[in-house]
């Protein structure tokens, strides 16, 4: 999490204005999620790879190791999908029984599973592309620019700096702790991680009082005033954006019903 | 001291919750213009004489002033104080409170009122003048602990007010850092704001302040130039305070004749020119 934070600050498109990415990830998630087709989850899941790989310039072995991490939980959702409970088992694939019933896998379930996961990854795809190239900052202030309302967007800021210190505090408590054989044995582990946790508490609200009297002291009335970052919307990526969108909607059209576990076969 | 008192205290006594008696009757008066340096162990009461200074807490006993004028604590008056008055807290950490540094900047003045032109001229001069401009597009929480403590000054040159007032500058910085801060704080002297520091480095302090208050379990126990304070020694006992070492080896050399007379030196370059050219006898 820390470094795809980090990637959203240094990556070649942190400087497009946000409300573009925004917009650019949030259509083609749902054009993702509309379609639902394998064919055009799977142009998805590749063009924002390739966005991300290319455009903004992030190591594809951290795209590729972070698209792995929700298949583990999703492989094991899609499997209930792909299995089924039937008496007569001409038809499976492959099963076994359970009693006089038979679990298996028939090729229709098996094609609705995988076309469920590549629709799930083309999703994440999205929202990865989102977070590695738009630093939460720029994320907020266009929120603030959609009138979303004021104490939402302020929670939402202190929230995302305080994770940082309230990290850095607990990995300081942490080492402290260790250097002084605070994990030694499984014991002294659980010791130290309660009071680890309860110290970082008390550390979190010393924090907030103080921070309370930092703002006060610079005349805070109640609102977080702050200079909104001066973006400009670029027409060129607008047009590339329609462009794309244009170009996914119009091959989603013409390929659904391809690889589309219902229609048996090519064509529409 | 010959010019007018900026910040004044009478019989300024306060204790936190759990008791803790912070400050006992302290009566100060801090000369406008210049710049001035509050020395004593931890614990002395600097921060929380700071906080008075600021309106952030109220007195138990004893009044603050500002300028002449008692401090009141209404809403309007409390404002009107922290525009003039600004404290750069010891701990950044505690202060940032944006991931983006040039909305951190940004916060003082916009809560001043300012429109947002003078808003974007005042925080970057704040930024160059802390020399932060490179860092304005990182987020806060990459920034290294020096890094966050210039943000943190910045923070309070934005508001540009008539007192500065730094808890430990230079904690935690290395020498270079060290030395560039103090130099932005005499440049902001320069401009006429009063600038207040507090520091553990006696060195510091004496090659610095044009002024010293020694603090030691909540009272004002010495002030003077530095040129006197530190020849008070039962003071720096009772502080236990130790000696500048610049003041230490001028004396020494001294004795042995091997400088000439005068005031003794505020800096190094001061004492190397003060050491005779012929070969001592
Ligand atoms: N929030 C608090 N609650 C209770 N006691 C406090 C609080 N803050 C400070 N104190 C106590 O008040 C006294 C003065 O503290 P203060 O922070 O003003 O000292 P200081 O001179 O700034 O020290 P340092 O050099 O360590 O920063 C200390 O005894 C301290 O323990
Ligand atoms: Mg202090």
């Amino acid at each position: 999490m820390l470094k795809i934070d980090q990637y959203a600050y240094i990556n070649r498109l942190a400087h497009v204005h946000p409300l573009e990415k925004m917009v650019l990830a949030l259509v083609t998630m749902i054009i993702c999620l509309v379609f639902s087709s394998p064919a055009t989850s799977l142009i998805v899941i590749l063009s924002m790879a390739g966005m991300v790989i290319w455009l903004a310039r992030i190591p594809a072995s951290f795209f590729l190791k972070l698209m792995l991490a929700p298949v583990a939980f999703l492989l094991l959702s899609v499997l209930t999908v792909a299995f089924v409970w039937v008496k007569d088992p001409a038809g499976l694939l492959w099963g076994f029984n359970v009693g006089c019933y038979t679990v298996g896998v028939t090729s229709r379930g098996l094609i609705t599973a995988g076309a469920l996961l590549l629709k799930s990854l083309g999703a994440v795809a999205c929202l990865y592309f989102l977070s590695l190239t738009t630093p939460m900052v720029d994320i907020l202030s266009v929120l603030k620019a959609l009138r979303m309302p004021p104490l939402f967007i302020e929670l939402m800021s202190l929230v995302y700096r305080f994770i940082f210190v309230l990290l850095d505090t607990a990995d300081k408590i942490y080492t402290s702790q260790a250097s002084r054989w605070g994990y030694a044995t499984l014991k002294t582990s659980y010791s130290s991680l309660g009071q680890l946790v309860s110290n970082l508490f008390t550390k979190a609200s010393r924090n907030y009082q103080m921070l309370y009297t930092t703002l006060t002291s610079r005349c805070y009335t109640g609102e977080l005033n702050v200079l909104e970052s001066s973006h400009v919307i670029s027409r060129r990526n607008i047009l590339l954006i329609i462009l794309f969108e244009a170009a996914l909607l119009l091959a989603s059209i013409h390929l659904a019903g391809f690889l589309t576990p219902f229609a048996g076969g090519a064509g529409s | 001291m010959k010019s007018k008192p900026i910040l004044e205290t009478r019989g300024l006594g306060f204790s936190y919750v759990d008791g803790t008696q912070a400050l006992v009757d302290v009566d100060l008066s801090i000369p406008a213009g210049k710049k001035i340096a509050f020395l004593g162990p931890n614990g002395a009461g600097k921060t929380t004489l700071f906080l008075h200074f600021n309106g952030l807490i109220r007195p138990d006993r004893g009044k603050v002033y500002f300028a002449g004028q008692e401090v009141r604590y209404d809403h309007a008056s409390l404002l009107e104080l922290r525009k003039k008055v600004g404290v750069v807290f010891q701990d950044p950490e505690t202060q940032l409170f944006s991931a983006s540094v040039r909305q951190e900047i940004s916060f003082g003045p916009l809560n001043l009122g300012l429109p947002r032109e003078a808003v974007l001229q005042r925080v970057h001069k704040a930024m160059q003048d802390t020399g932060i401009l490179e860092l304005q597009d990182r987020p806060t929480h990459f920034l290294s602990y020096g890094q966050k403590k210039r943000v943190a000054i910045a923070d309070i040159l934005a508001m540009q007010p008539e007192v500065l007032i730094c808890d430990e500058p230079t904690a935690w910085l290395d020498v270079k850092h060290a030395v560039q801060i103090m130099d932005l704080l005499t440049e902001i002297n320069g401009e006429g704001v009063t600038v207040i520091i507090s520091t553990h480095d006696v060195d510091l302090a004496y090659s610095w302040a044009d002024y010293i208050f020694i603090m030691k379990s909540g009272r004002v126990i010495g002030e003077a130039t530095p040129e006197c304070i530190f020849y008070n020694r039962r003071l720096l006992e009772e502080a236990e305070l130790q000696r500048p070492w610049l003041l230490d080896l001028y004396e020494e050399l001294q004795r042995k004749g091997w400088v000439s007379a005068g005031l003794p030196p505020k800096n190094i370059r001061d004492f190397l020119r003060s050491i005779k050219d012929k070969e001592p006898a």
